[in-house]
């Protein structure tokens, strides 16, 4: 019989790897949500730095690499850039309140509606489709912008894609799930919500895409339960408030902090804002404004059929007074609220307008 | 079932619907799950906060109206109206129709849902964890309920 040689004694083992090179001895323990990533930010793994020079992938807090390559093309390196002070929380949040839209909405309870009803509806279903593709698009660009070291704000956009992902698949579901089908592209996302898409920093993107679009959008699920027909439509429209708040609150809560950590860039913001409330809110862009494809379908679901037109449209105009409504006290939280009284924003025309 | 009619509103009450709420899996999931805020519950003039931490609703206390300007945001009716919601979730298991608590606040020309700080990051919190907050009153169908 062979000999057996004893184990490892014939092989040369590097354990440099071993050395532990980061802070060692940590104990993040779990709290009432579990373990987060708020548990996490102990010690130096918490400590973000207001630049980053990791150019290599490097998981912050781990030991460099000193002849690493260049992996990623990071601009934004900047903390303040994309910063927020609940990162980690909103991605607790996304991830435990998911849900599936093929079992989670009770699809048995819809039912055949009149003609008109389910164009509308289908109408509504098709044009939110298409904007929900570039609420998906958008943000997933800036995920691979985005140094590691700020990792919680790359997890946060990464939840919004999936969230966003499971809103087209929803709507074409619904489109397809009563005897109806997709209906015309409305083309809004060449207008401003294309237009997201074209901006240079992620600060001018999370102003257009999470305080201006998907507030308006947010308004819009929400009266969603008012137009539903069904408890599916019902669920639909719930759920997907829950998530579009969800990105609401990471733009409020960058622009806040941007507005913090650099104050120089103010003005710059308010000239975005501008453009959204001349752009978004009051034009053909808003599904609630002045579109005929959807604020007809919108009207048409609100009233009941197209003979209570008139009354679908009465409650629609309420509902676009407060959608404007929501998205100036937005604004206010964010920190830009001296727009309303120095007479630089026009939204209290709008509302007249919007009124009229 | 509980077995004493517990009387609406009063802390008692809100405790059945807790105690229910945070020991039935289902309450979170389906969208529902983590939900961190201080939602004020306001019936006529009576003034309840209720905490809500993970994946529980931690406590209910009975406060008077200052107590409404530390809750994230609150839920205002008379007595009459909160007491139509919580028929029509006894009678069909769950909130359905008019009575769901987003369709209450579209309704209303002031809405349901209000804060004392006109924050709107907070009470956009309202609309962030509506399902935990309907799953919340959906649990008082199990609770034996009466009013006045």
């Amino acid at each position: 019989m062979a000999e057996v040689a004893p184990q490892n004694q014939n092989v040369d083992m590097d354990l440099e790897w071993m050395d532990k090179t980061g802070s060692w001895d940590t104990n993040a323990e779990p709290g009432r949500n579990g373990l987060t990533l708020a548990d996490i930010q102990i010690g130096d793994y918490g400590e973000i730095p207001d630049y980053s020079r990791n150019l290599s992938g490097r998981p912050r807090g781990s030991a460099p690499r000193p002849d690493s390559m260049r992996l990623g093309n990071y601009t934004v390196r900047e903390k303040s850039e994309i910063w927020m002070d609940n990162a980690s929380f909103l991605y607790e949040e996304a991830l435990q309140r998911q849900w599936s839209s093929a079992t989670d909405v009770p699809w048995e309870t819809i039912e055949p509606l009149p003609d008109d009803v389910e164009q509308a509806q289908c109408q509504m279903a098709t044009f939110l489709t298409e904007v929900e593709f570039v609420a998906g698009d958008v943000p997933s660009r800036w995920v691979a912008k985005t140094s590691p070291d700020f990792f919680e704000a790359r997890q946060v956009l990464l939840a919004q894609v999936n969230d966003e992902s499971r809103h087209m698949d929803v709507f074409r579901k619904r489109a397809l799930a009563n005897g109806g089908g997709l209906m015309r592209s409305t083309g809004s996302t060449a207008g401003f919500v294309g237009g997201i898409d074209l901006s240079r920093d992620f600060t001018e993107m999370s102003s257009r895409l999470h305080i201006s679009g998907e507030g308006a959008v947010l308004t819009i699920f929400r009266m969603g339960e008012l137009m539903a027909y069904n408890d599916a439509e019902k669920t639909i429209y719930r759920l997907c408030a829950q998530d579009e708040a969800r990105h609401v609150a990471f733009g409020v809560m960058h622009m806040r902090y941007m507005s913090e950590h650099a104050p120089e860039r103010r003005d710059e913001i308010h000239s975005y804002l501008d453009e959204a409330e001349g752009g978004l809110l009051t034009s053909a862009a808003n599904p609630a404004g002045t579109l005929n494809q959807t604020s007809e379908s919108l009207a048409i679901l609100l009233g009941g059929g197209i003979k209570k037109f008139d009354e679908g449209w009465r409650k629609l105009v309420a509902i676009r007074r407060r959608q404007l409504m929501e998205y100036k006290k937005r604004v206010i939280s964010a920190g830009f609220g001296e727009r309303f009284e120095n007479g630089r924003s026009r939204l209290t025309e709008i509302m007249e307008q919007a009124a009229a | 079932m509980s077995r004493a009619k517990l009387s609406f509103p009063s802390v008692e009450w809100f405790n059945a619907v807790r105690k229910e709420f945070n020991t039935d899996e289902e309450f979170h999931r389906r969208g529902a799950g983590h939900c961190n805020c201080v939602a004020g519950v306001k019936v006529g003039d009576d003034v309840f906060v209720l905490t809500f931490e993970g994946q529980e609703c931690t406590s209910v206390e009975q406060s008077g109206e200052l107590a409404l300007a530390d809750a994230d945001f609150y839920m205002s009716m008379d007595a009459v109206d909160w007491q139509e919601m919580l028929a029509n979730i006894s009678k069909h298991g769950h909130a359905v129709g008019d009575y769901t608590l987003n369709t209450l606040d579209l309704n209303r020309f002031d809405g349901l849902a209000t804060s004392v700080h006109g924050d709107q990051f907070r009470e956009d919190m309202f609309f962030r964890f509506n399902q935990t907050l309907q799953f919340f009153f959906d649990a008082s169908s199990r609770i034996d309920t009466r009013f006045g």
